[in-house]
């Protein structure tokens, strides 16, 4: 019986600035240590000035979350040294005083599953360490700070999750969900992490650490979840520790040493006022918040008539629903929602690939209407698409350039499969004798016509001259 | 030149021609120059207090718009930010720190067109009642040279009461504004917690300290205070104080108010007898302005000492973790320390008080022991505040000496860590509560200050220097012999 | 009555060398000491307050760029970086 939890970190990068200061939320367009600010360095006499729309926003991925917000929010400090930390404490929330960090008691849901929000806590992110020279004595730290006090949000599960897959489907939801509220970019490097805890059997519950990317956690989970069964079968037992990702040799590591001494000395942030957050407000920013994913989904199976799978696909992605969503008419919102889920998803896979990406919401549009009007097959469709991808001119031009126009002239197409049937002739006489496989004859006057030629059109005049 | 003057009559003098602000600047820069060297109130100077002051008077001749400060010179506590100017806290850690940046006080200050004469000595780090504990020295009591001028703020009360300037900011956590003020005879003001911006200053324990005017009379602490006091964007803890004006009403009197004596901070047997003498006729003058006053027990007070240095030390622990010298700090190349190492090193750079602090600070708060000692010392808080706010709605002030005993000789209360703890014990009340409180010089007796403080209700400022003029008016005081 | 052993182990804690110092240990024990002084009062119905403050005072989302040169004024800093002593 395998137990996984999880501890993510989100950074919330569309806002415009850090948690308490106004440097840059999203640093990474910075030289290393030219997003600071006394407040940040955390420089003598410095105060912390909590960002309202980080609060706003935390408050929001809490509801999100089906998870319960309190009237009051407040601060506490994480105290321990180390080089990544200005003030060498962390600025971080805490329910010791009742129930105050932004929310908790939440779910989501992962296939028939409830994965349990147990918290969801408002912090500073801190520095960045880079580590030099080539052996352990020449080793320097070097610390750029532009990231310390970036606003995070810190998800905490319950060890609800039954396998490493269980987490992998989790995380895709999460992302998608964050980013459809449009508080965060999961798809930026680094802006999205995530620790893990792992229990078999019942047994201690090891925390794993340092974890670089989701796709390390998969392999770490795998990893610890193996390890454990391996002590498991040989009787020994398996001791609750923190342990860390060793991102080169693979392994999960113990880290006790460095933890057993830690003690944080938690206290309330006193330079912070405990923040009222009253009914009325948050009832706002619920009905302010972005539609969420799964009405989103409904909205497209009830309205449009649309398979749920592709409805969903499109939901689950803030750039599609954004192209459909401005591209449907009410004729054509099926038609649109194929198109963007058999071909633009294939093009246009990646975040960087949306974000560099020409076509918009009217392509989409233009190209539906051509091929309603049999101006251009769905094959030539396709072909456009990538073009308009790349140049994004204006539809009619791009059909034009390329020659798209759908071939649905009989004479024309007669001419074509004359030559086709001079070329194949064994695979005329299978047709004649198999009729099933006359598509092979029709696929060669695609082939021919570079996709043009109308397919209907193009085997009623191929089953006549079969017939002849 | 008369030095021994008030912001008020300096003012006025100004703006009659009596003479001129680089004038008076000049003096008073002669002045340091000539006592400063046994007193030793300052640990920097302003270079460039004598432009400032041309600057102002050119100002004045050409008739253009003057702050309201005339370039009256004052000066600012060491733990105070100033750009460009070392900033050190008294701490050889921070000994070549210099701020980048200007506090929000100074900043009001310089708006309006004061003189700022140079950074004043402290406790470091702000810890102590002696100024005993600075690293680069004590300040000695202009009322005599062989006694402590009190603190942490000592540098700050020295450099007014030997006329060195008109004024001071000091910062008071504990005391440490009041207690100095009253051991060299001056005005010294904690305002209400979130009255005055503490961007700025440096944080040894954030959650009850406050900046706070020193000066020679009552009169000139409301007018400072009008200067420095209201919200800051800076600080999120600031309050918005209406813009009151402290000076407006000021001679109102406090004829039919009540007035409570606290009995934990005034029985004869916790002070010595010249303060207790002092104590009953204070008590008297009051009534002789037309209050009423009355014995009012608070039993919580008994624990405030230990509460107050167990919530500062935890505060005081964390806030000076950024002290690894790793950002900034003194010069310590780190080839060949490791990192655990190389900050240990640094920090024994540290006093021995602030040392010891840290590893109070370190305890208390800790996993083990937070149950018996921090949480109780928050939970004593919030007891000592339902009991003053309960005793404030039948009084409109409460009233004690600041502090229990007159200054004394250097050395003398320095070894026994529980008897220097006891003398905050009149004084922690106001920062625990976070309620505004004011020591005024009261008497000398054997060439030795004695202070009463009085403590009003939250944001009642204007009514507390009410009071405090009123018995200011009552009190004839020596001039210091320096 | 105060373990000095702890003490001790706070002060590591607290990166504070204790090496040349062992009359700290024996002040810090006396202070806390004092302290027991809190075990004689009845807290039990107390409970924690603090300042409050509701969500539209607080701070607007606003970038605003900072002194480039404030890292220069640090030191430990040689091209881009703060130099820190090596981990172990």
């Amino acid at each position: 019986m395998t137990k996984i939890g999880l501890e993510i970190h989100c950074q919330l990068t569309k806002l415009e600035s850090k948690l308490f200061c106004s440097c840059k939320a999203n640093y990474r367009e910075f030289e290393p240590n030219h997003n600071i600010c006394p407040v940040c360095m955390g420089l003598p006499g410095s105060l912390p000035r909590l960002n309202q729309k980080a609060v706003e926003s935390a408050t929001s991925i809490a509801m999100a979350l089906s998870c319960e917000t309190p009237e009051k929010i407040a601060f506490f400090r994480k105290n321990y040294f180390y080089p990544d930390l200005p003030k060498n404490f962390q600025i971080t929330q805490l329910n010791v005083y009742g129930d105050m960090s932004v929310g908790g008691e939440g779910y989501v849901s992962v296939e028939d599953k409830k994965i349990k929000i147990r918290r969801i806590q408002l912090e500073e992110d801190p520095g960045r360490i880079i580590y030099e020279g080539a052996s352990e004595r020449t080793k320097i730290t070097l610390v750029d700070y532009n990231r310390a006090g970036t606003p995070l949000v810190e998800i905490v599960t319950d060890p609800d999750f039954e396998s490493p897959r269980q987490v992998r489907i989790f995380l895709n939801i999460l992302s998608d969900l964050l980013e459809n509220l449009g508080v965060a970019e999961p798809g930026l490097e680094g802006a999205m992490r995530a620790d893990g805890n792992v229990s078999i059997e019942g047994g201690n519950k090891v925390e794993i650490k340092n974890i670089g990317s989701f796709h390390d956690l998969e392999k770490a989970l795998h990893f610890e979840i193996t390890r454990q069964q391996s002590l498991f079968e040989r009787d020994i037992e398996i001791a609750q520790e923190t342990r860390h990702w060793d991102d080169r040799r693979k392994i999960t590591v113990s880290s006790r040493s460095k933890e057993e001494d830690q003690d944080y000395r938690y206290f309330l942030e006193n330079d912070i006022p405990w923040v009222k957050i009253d009914q009325s407000t948050r009832d706002a920013l619920k009905e302010n918040m972005p539609e969420s994913i799964s009405s989103k989904k409904d909205r497209y199976v009830e309205k449009f008539d649309i398979a749920p799978q592709v409805a969903e696909i499109i939901a689950s992605n803030r750039y599609y629903s954004k192209l459909f969503e401005n591209s449907y008419s009410n004729s054509n919102a099926k038609d649109i929602a194929n198109l963007i889920t058999t071909d633009v998803i294939g093009f246009i896979d990646t975040k960087e690939k949306q974000q560099n990406s020409k076509i918009t919401s009217q392509h989409l549009s233009d190209l539906i209407d051509a091929i309603n009007s049999k101006t251009i097959t769905r094959n030539s469709a396709k072909v456009a698409l990538q073009e308009i991808m790349k140049t994004g001119k204006d539809t009619k031009i791009i059909l034009n350039e390329l020659d798209l126009g759908q071939v649905s002239d009989s004479s024309e197409i007669d001419t074509i499969i004359s030559q086709i049937f001079e070329d194949e002739k064994q695979a005329v006489i299978d047709a004649k004798e198999r009729p099933e496989t006359v598509n092979f004859l029709v696929g060669k006057v695609m082939q021919k016509t570079n996709g043009k030629a109308d397919p209907v059109k193009t085997l009623e005049l191929i089953k006549l001259k079969l017939g002849q | 030149m008369n030095l021994n003057t008030s912001i008020l009559k300096y003012i006025e003098d100004v703006k009659s021609g009596l003479f001129t602000v680089e004038e008076f600047t000049a003096a008073t820069l002669q002045r340091i120059k000539d006592v400063d060297v046994d007193v030793h109130a300052y640990l920097s100077l302003n270079d460039s207090a004598i432009n400032d002051a041309k600057l102002i008077d050119q100002k004045i001749s050409s008739g253009g718009k003057i702050g309201r400060c005339y370039g009256f010179p004052i000066s600012i506590k060491d733990n105070i930010c100033i750009t460009g100017t070392k900033t050190t806290c008294a701490s050889k850690i921070l000994e070549n720190f210099v701020a980048p940046y200007t506090a929000t006080v100074v900043n009001r200050l310089h708006a309006e067109d004061a003189v700022i004469t140079g950074k004043t000595n402290l406790d470091e780090f702000a810890m102590g009642l002696t100024t005993e504990f600075s690293a680069f020295g004590p300040t000695k009591n202009p009322w005599n040279l062989d006694y402590v001028p009190g603190g942490s703020s000592g540098g700050s009360a020295a450099s007014v009461a030997a006329n060195e300037c008109l004024a001071s900011l000091g910062s008071d956590t504990g005391g440490s504004v009041r207690n100095p003020a009253s051991f060299c005879s001056i005005v010294g003001l904690k305002p209400t917690y979130g009255l005055i911006s503490r961007y700025g200053l440096i944080s040894y324990a954030n959650s009850i300290e406050q900046i706070g005017p020193m000066t020679k009379t009552v009169k000139d602490s409301a007018f400072l205070l009008n200067i420095i006091a209201g919200q800051d964007v800076n600080d999120d803890t600031t309050i918005d104080n209406n813009n009151v004006n402290y000076l407006e009403n000021i001679e109102d009197g406090i004829e039919g108010k009540k007035i409570g004596i606290i009995k934990e901070m005034t029985s004869s047997d916790g002070l010595s007898s010249e303060v207790s003498t002092a104590t009953k006729d204070a008590i008297n003058d009051f009534e002789s302005l037309g209050a009423s006053c009355e014995e009012v027990t608070l039993p919580t007070i008994h624990y405030t000492v230990a509460a107050y240095y167990t919530i500062a030390s935890t505060e005081a622990g964390s806030n000076l973790a950024r002290y690894d010298n790793i950002r900034y700090g003194y010069e310590l190349e780190s080839e060949g320390y490791e990192y655990n190492s190389y900050i240990s090193k640094s920090r024994t750079k540290f006093g021995p008080e602030v040392t010891r602090r840290i590893i109070l600070g370190g305890f208390v708060p800790s996993a083990g022991h937070a149950g018996k000692y921090f949480l109780k010392a928050l939970k004593v808080k919030s007891k000592l505040i339902s009991e003053v706010n309960t005793a404030f709605k039948k009084f409109d002030y409460m009233i004690s000496p600041t502090a229990p005993v007159q200054p004394f000789k250097f050395g003398e209360k320095i070894d026994d860590p529980v008897t220097l703890m006891l003398l905050d014990y009149n004084t922690v009340t106001a920062n625990l509560t976070g309620k505004p409180a004011i020591s005024i010089p009261y008497r000398v007796v054997n060439g030795l200050p004695i202070g009463m403080q009085i403590m009003a209700n939250s944001l009642e400022e204007k009514s507390l220097l009410q009071a405090a003029y009123a018995l200011e008016s009552k009190t004839i005081l020596p001039e210091v012999p320096l | 009555m105060v373990d000095e052993e702890e003490i001790i182990r706070v002060a590591k804690l607290m990166k504070i060398d204790l090496e040349d110092h062992t009359e700290h240990v024996s002040r810090v024990k006396k202070m806390l000491e004092y302290f027991d002084i809190l075990d004689q009062i009845d807290l039990s119905s107390e409970e924690i307050t603090s300042q409050e403050k509701s969500l539209t005072e607080l701070r607007k989302d606003e970038f605003i760029p900072n002194d480039k040169k404030l890292i220069e004024s640090l030191k430990n800093f040689r091209e881009h970086y703060v130099r820190a002593p090596k981990m172990n």
